[in-house]
């Protein structure tokens, strides 16, 4: 895996030029008389073979770092901390709704307590406070989805998007194709942490089967966790009940149908039905702890260049080559 | 090349031989030593007639002056023409060679005496011989002849060949080299050489003793044998070659003395007047 590797391994062909200073002297000569009795002068020697080396290494290196040396860098085992959660949330009409249960007379007066939407935002705020670690993003959606503050570090954005969430009706809930945006966010994103999409919704949608392996595939690709928060009153009907009694023989609740439709997708998933903001509370702490386990992941290093050492090792001997030059005599004479 | 002082060379013997020359010679002829006081009849030249010897003989006889004769002496210079004589440093080391056989050779000629020339490397060169004769053109046979001797051979024992084309006579003999010979070698030259009066020239560039680079790297390439050598040169080398370069005169000195020369040392150019102090008797090394 530590294997030297090249990026041009065909320039290692040159290597044998290498040698050329071994053939050539490169110093300037001059005719002496007589070296017969020239005095046996080892240091001269010595710089001779040095200097020979010296073009020679000199030659390799620049050849070698031409070819652009490297080591693949290998991966490795981290623990990441914190998380990357999106936040899709449901602006639909219904979740302008009362969160508690309402006496409907003054429901029909107009007279709201707590919407839903304001509840889920106000808890998520928290959440958001409360976890100085993660990343957040944010999705809403009604009739589509609107990918509002990018998955990053800025929180302000997130925090500004959460705040802007007003409940909309518009006929229409795009469940699937917002949590496809949600999962879009982690697209390019090395895995670093656990990746949750926190769905924060009162359901009332349905998700087509052919929606459902898309969502399938993403999930396992971006190896994304859903939660789904829940959001309904009191009378709503529990995620647990199997037969809409209200309707047509095996008739399901949508909601229902949605729960068990998202346990088929295969990760990790978890519901929390809240109908009081407590609750809304306690599920977002359930979160957190879910969340807070330390992520092993396996983060791939960059591949380690070595071209650069080559040269500068060249260039630190092609100075001191140039020097040497410098020094050459040019004329034998005082 | 500039005009210089003619060389005054001497020496202690009288050259012999009838031609003709500048020195004292042991042949009896027209000169400025006498010799003798001998008869007319015996020496019929009544210019030489001694007037007062004539007088003074109470049998009458006439007595005539004999000279010795002026004769020439025979200058002969050897050139080492081994690849090493091809250093250029601060002189061309061949230039001078040519130099010191020119000046002698104009010397020679000023001198009426007569001058050869013989050239030899690993072998000698017989198609640059010039036979020592009187010989005026002598100058300008060396400028026409040396100007085109390639400068080869790793040793210069093609002198030992020259020697039987020496004359048997007793001559002047230089051998101009760098002497950068193996050990032993001058000395049996000088040997051979021994009956004719030997002045070796050693030629020395200062580049090679005390005007070197003081700092720096190099390669020195042997002239001779293409040896390379890589040097980086720092006081302390430059120290130790200068004491070679002592040690090498040193050696050529002691082979000097045992046949009773002493080498003249040319550093550098060749000057003239420092070849006849030489022949004064001053010491310059």
């Amino acid at each position: 895996m530590n294997a030297l590797h090249f990026f041009k391994p065909e320039l290692l062909w040159l290597l044998p030029f290498c040698l050329l200073p071994l053939i050539s002297y490169g110093v300037k000569q001059f005719s002496y008389s007589g070296l017969e009795d020239w005095p046996k002068d080892r240091v001269s020697d010595v710089l001779r073979w040095l200097v020979r080396l010296m073009a020679v290494v000199t030659l390799a290196s620049l050849i070698i770092a031409a070819a652009a040396p490297f080591t693949e860098g290998g991966t490795q085992t981290r623990t990441g901390k914190g998380a990357e959660i999106v936040i899709v949330l449901d602006r639909s009409g219904s979740m302008a709704e009362s969160l508690e249960e309402q006496d409907p007379v003054e429901r029909a007066r107009g007279k709201m307590t707590l919407s839903r939407i304001a509840a889920s935002r106000e808890v998520l705020l928290k959440l958001m406070d409360q976890r100085p670690g993660d990343t957040f993003g944010v999705v809403v959606f009604n009739a589509s989805p609107i990918a509002v503050a990018p998955l990053s570090a800025d929180r302000e954005l997130a925090r500004a998007a959460l705040k802007s969430a007003e409940g909309n009706s518009s006929g229409f809930t795009a469940l699937h194709r917002a949590l496809e945006m949600g999962l879009d966010y982690f697209k390019d994103r090395p895995y670093t942490a656990t990746r949750l999409i926190l769905l924060v919704s009162d359901g009332d949608t349905k998700i087509k089967d052919e929606d459902k392996e898309i969502l399938k595939q993403r999930f396992k690709d971006y190896q994304a966790e859903l939660m789904w928060i829940y959001v309904h009153t009191g009378y709503d009907f529990s995620l647990q009940y199997e037969e809409d009694i209200t309707k047509a023989d095996g008739a399901v609740d949508p909601n229902v149908a949605l729960n068990q439709l998202f346990l088929s997708l295969g990760m990790p998933y978890q519901a929390f039905e809240v109908n009081s903001e407590a609750g809304l509370q306690r599920a977002v702490a359930e979160i957190g702890r879910a969340t807070n386990k330390p992520t092993r992941y396996v983060y791939r290093l960059p591949r380690q260049d070595y071209a650069v050492y080559f040269y500068i090792l060249a260039m630190g001997l092609f100075g001191i080559l140039f020097w040497l030059k410098h020094i050459e005599i040019k004329v034998w004479r005082k | 090349m500039s005009q210089q002082p003619i060389i005054h060379y001497h020496i202690r013997w009288r050259p012999s031989g009838h031609q003709p020359g500048a020195g004292h010679g042991v042949v009896p002829g027209s000169g400025d030593q006498l010799r003798s006081v001998v008869p007319l009849r015996d020496h019929p030249d009544p210019r030489r007639l001694d007037l007062h010897a004539s007088v003074r003989d109470p049998f009458k006889n006439i007595w005539v002056r004999d000279f010795y004769l002026n004769s020439a002496l025979k200058v002969i210079v050897l050139v080492d023409t081994s690849a090493s004589m091809s250093y250029v440093g601060k002189v061309n080391r061949f230039k001078v060679a040519k130099d010191v056989a020119s000046q002698l050779a104009l010397s020679a000629y000023r001198s009426g005496d007569a001058f050869g020339v013989y050239v030899a490397g690993e072998r000698m060169n017989k198609k640059r011989m010039l036979p020592p004769k009187a010989n005026r053109s002598a100058w300008l046979w060396l400028q026409q002849h040396f100007s085109d001797i390639k400068l080869e051979g790793q040793h210069a024992d093609g002198l030992f060949e020259v020697v039987p084309y020496l004359p048997q006579t007793p001559c002047l003999v230089f051998v101009v080299s760098d002497f950068r010979w193996q050990a032993g070698k001058l000395k049996s030259l000088l040997k051979k050489l021994s009956h004719h009066d030997v002045v070796p020239v050693m030629l020395q560039d200062p580049t090679e003793i005390n005007e070197q680079p003081k700092r720096g790297i190099a390669i020195l390439r042997d002239a001779e044998t293409g040896k390379g050598q890589f040097v980086w040169m720092r006081s302390s080398l430059q120290t130790q070659m200068a004491e070679m370069r002592t040690k090498h005169i040193k050696s050529v000195n002691s082979a000097c003395y045992v046949v009773g020369t002493r080498p003249f040392v040319v550093n550098g150019e060749f000057k003239t007047s420092l070849l006849t102090e030489y022949f004064m008797g001053k010491t310059h090394v």
